[in-house]
């Protein structure tokens, strides 16, 4: 213990009270790992693009800085970005990036990792290099820095940020970060290490892909001409690793207790992995697949142990679609019944609206009552069928009828705005369900007094995503967003019972655009870092001026990317990249989406997405 | 058996230092639950485990021996509060005793603190003495009634004493604590440091310590 860096923690300290929330920036959290540092041999920083309040809340950090830390010789540490009054303190003072555990400086770390959940933090990831004190390029890095590599969801198009990193970890990390961290370990050992030679047997690995590696050349209309692998025996498709045994998959036995609030301040079990449904839209549904889920049991055991070790008053039973577990009831029996008697309450963040039923409502407000939240997507059924949602007006309006006889006085309700042939008729179908759901309370006879109705309607837009039957659709235009957006408020105004949320569509667009971006961004989020652009999804930090100036400079159009629709034979900018769903599956489905056409969800029957092929077995039964 | 009233000494030192007054309560709120201890939820909708300091403490302010009140619910001897929530509480805070509350919270009247200045220890000594013996030490201060307020809080000041290091100068004092009149420690040291700023003197808060909670009465806070 009392392993800190003592100079540091004095420059640090000397700061602290100037600055908002000052704990985020100390550690010293309950369960932060920290280890003698003349004792271990590989030290790994963990860095979330975002601030402590978001990263904290990530639970792909918790499993894999658990998982790294449970090896004697390796310590893994926590780093977020700072807010920008901390931010400007730090380099007043000469402080430079640092890990939570030990505050000492990142660039004295083995390795560099980033998670990357969101497209708009990447300039985050490039403040945090400067910061750092390490050069931004992953070229010119030599053998003094540490190894940068990220993975997350985004980098299943890396591309943009190819400049920057050296190597990715592309889909799930228990077994592809150990396997690279050996490595590395045993190059280091046996004497044979140089940047250069671990990165060529890194990229042996499955699931590693090292840009520099490939070699990408364009056409005269600015699309991709060729990918090529230049490096020695690496494979022309870099395939994502996916974790075979679920159930069995390690997972953490407590979780650090951040002392300030957070965005999920929970317990949290991930229960299941991948998705069944495949709504066309979602990048999640596809990237993660196959659905795999623990068992009642194992979801339980470890809900214990992370409640017992943290003191959390909400355990979270998480994943991409909980109430799609196959044993869901049995599981939420299973868990309250630890939970109630300890008043600890369940929430199930993502419930499909056509799961949802009196039992399991019941389970869920036991302890205390939270919100309920359902995502039909999109306003009308025609429009519904085109994304793939697979629920129908019936089944909303039941589960708000179940949730108003339960109690509830309100719901709240996901939809997007701009999803492929979606006319004005669809937008105004949002509100006309919302009026379909007020009937239903308003003409409950036992309705409890004095509460008041609340149906809350949160907009997004659509973003056009890689390895989603809607990669290859333009994003509609930034005036025709607003002029739907507007539409829906309008035809809202006067329900008294019924509020409106919708983003800046000018984030929306700037999403698409690094979304589908190829390499040549690099040069853009360079500029519009340089420019000063950072936190770019936070409203009060969002310049989409610089942004556009950062396009303009380096001779690329955000339309280009954005707004143009691909051709289904053009090579994608992640195209060299294997996520496993096979492009003629999405083209299958983007036909299919077009004629309104439903696909039948993956536990009904297989539709050959092509993953059960890159697994080598079915993926149910 | 009947719900019971229990307070806890305890010591925020270290890096607890920079949790507010919100994170603490959470943060001691989850020490309950992992520890185990019966202790008593409160009612209604969203049931907690019910948490009271009779004094909250500024962000940044260490504290030597902070009171904190809840309820027990079974029979067990009140030093396994101290020991069994010792056991679990987040680095830089420890439990000092258990016992029944003495003392009730609006018996509360004064705070005795250390505050540690770095700089030209001996011109912040003389300026401290300068500070002392101004007419006025006039603070704005935020009132919920009444909004900003300009308070003279020189009569309400007593020192205690002052030390002198090498590099340190170090002052105790005893404001007004509680209802009727409350002075953080850092009203008064901002002043100080602001004074010492107009005489060109540059002096920088080390630390300020809380050390001590008095009754009305003078008896210490129990």
């Amino acid at each position: 213990m009392g392993a800190e860096n003592a100079e540091m923690k004095k420059k640090i300290e000397s700061i602290l009270l100037k600055v908002n929330n000052p704990s985020r920036y100390i550690g010293g959290e309950l369960n932060s790992v920290v280890k003698d540092r003349e004792k271990v041999g590989l030290r790994f920083a963990f860095c979330f693009p975002d601030t402590y309040d978001v990263g904290m809340s990530h639970i792909g950090m918790k499993i894999l800085y658990s998982l790294k830390n449970r090896r004697e010789n390796w310590w893994c540490e926590r780093v977020f970005a700072p807010w920008a009054d901390f931010e400007a303190l730090m380099r007043e003072n000469d402080i430079p990036l640092y890990g939570l555990e030990s505050l000492d400086p990142i660039r004295d770390f083995n390795f560099i990792g980033f998670t990357v959940q969101y497209e708009l933090c990447y300039t985050n990831i490039l403040n945090m290099l400067e910061l750092a004190g390490i050069p931004l390029m992953s070229r010119d890095r030599g053998e003094e820095c540490p190894i940068v590599m990220a993975g997350g969801p985004c980098v299943c198009n890396p591309e943009p940020l190819a400049d920057f990193i050296d190597l990715f970890a592309l889909g799930e990390g228990e077994e592809l970060n150990i396997e690279l961290l050996e490595l590395y370990e045993n190059m280091k050992k046996n004497g044979g290490y140089s940047k250069k030679k671990f990165l060529e047997q890194a990229a042996l690995i499955e699931g590693i892909y090292v840009p520099a590696f490939y070699d990408v050349s364009y056409c005269e209309d600015g699309t991709i001409k060729e990918v090529k692998p230049i490096g020695k025996g690496v494979p022309e498709k870099v395939k994502k690793r996916i974790i075979e045994d679920f159930d069995k998959v390690y997972y953490p036995e407590t979780f650090v207790v951040p002392f300030s609030e957070i965005v999920h301040d929970r317990a949290v079990v991930e229960v299941l992995r991948g998705c069944v449904r495949g709504c066309r839209f979602c990048q999640a549904g596809f990237i993660y697949r196959p659905f795999r889920e623990k068992t009642a049991e194992t979801v339980v055991s470890e809900a214990k142990s992370l409640c017992e070790s943290t003191g959390y008053e909400v355990l979270s039973l998480s994943s991409l679609s909980t109430s799609d577990h196959s044993d869901v009831e049995g599981m939420l029996e299973a868990a309250a019944d630890y939970t109630e008697q300890r008043h600890i309450s369940l929430s199930l963040p993502s419930m499909r609206i056509d799961r949802f039923n009196d039992k399991l409502m019941e389970q869920l407000s036991k302890v205390r009552k939270s919100g309920l939240t359902f995502a039909p997507e999109a306003g009308t059924q025609r429009l519904r069928d085109v994304i793939n949602k697979n629920i129908t007006e019936e089944e909303i309006l039941s589960a708000c009828e179940t949730a108003f006889k339960g109690g509830y006085a309100g719901v709240k309700l996901y939809f997007m705005i701009g999803l492929p042939t979606e006319t004005d008729e669809d937008i105004l179908g949002i509100v006309s369900l919302a009026s379909k759901i007020a009937d239903l309370w308003y003409n409950m006879n036992d309705r409890p007094k004095g509460q008041k109705l609340s149906v809350s309607v949160s907009c997004a837009t659509f973003v056009p995503k890689p390895f989603t039957p809607f990669q290859f659709e333009p994003q509609i235009s930034p005036v025709e967003i607003n002029r739907r957006q507007k539409l829906l408020l309008d035809a809202a105004r006067g329900k008294r019972y019924m509020t409106v949320s919708y983003h800046n569509f000018r984030v929306s667009v700037l999403e698409a655009a690094l979304a589908k971006g190829d390499r040549r961004m690099g040069d853009v989020i360079y500029r519009a870092w340089k420019k000063g652009c950072k936190f770019d999804g936070w409203d009060e930090c969002f310049r989409f001026d610089l942004w556009q100036e950062a396009f303009e400079e380096a001779g690329l159009s955000m339309d280009h990317y954005a707004r143009r629709a691909m051709d289904c034979g053009e090579t994608a900018p992640w195209d060299h990249l294997d996520y496993m769903v096979s492009k003629e599956f999405l083209i299958r489905e983007r036909e299919k989406a077009y004629k309104g056409i439903t696909t039948k969800n993956c536990r009904e029957g297989c539709s050959g997405c092509g993953i059960s092929k890159g697994i080598g077995r079915e993926c149910f039964g | 058996m009947d719900k019971y009233p229990v307070r806890v000494f305890l010591k925020k030192k270290g890096r607890a230092v920079y949790i507010s007054h919100l994170d603490l309560l959470r943060a001691m709120q989850r020490a309950l639950k992992r520890s185990g201890l019966p202790v008593w939820y409160s009612e209604g909708f969203n049931p907690r485990i019910y948490l009271n300091f009779p004094l909250p403490l500024s962000l940044g302010t260490l504290g030597e021996r902070e009171p904190m009140d809840f309820y027990g619910i079974e029979e067990i001897p009140m030093e396994n509060f101290a020991l069994r929530l010792g056991e679990v509480c987040p680095e830089g805070i420890s439990i000092i005793s258990a016992g029944a509350p003495v003392h009730k919270n609006r018996d509360i009247g004064s705070a005795e603190y250390r505050a540690v200045f770095s700089g030209n220890v001996p011109e912040i000594e003389r300026a401290f003495g300068e500070f002392l013996a101004s007419e006025k030490i006039e603070v704005k201060k935020r009132s919920k009634k009444k909004g900003e307020i300009t308070l003279d809080i020189k009569p309400h000041i007593k020192i205690i004493g002052t030390d002198t290091g090498e590099n340190e100068f170090s002052a105790d004092f005893i404001l007004p604590a509680g209802n009727e009149l409350n002075i953080n420690a850092g009203v008064f040291t901002g002043a100080f440091t602001e004074f010492c700023k107009s005489m060109g003197i540059s002096a920088e808060i080390v630390c300020t310590k809380r050390l001590n909670i008095y009754c009305q009465n003078g008896e210490i806070f129990t």
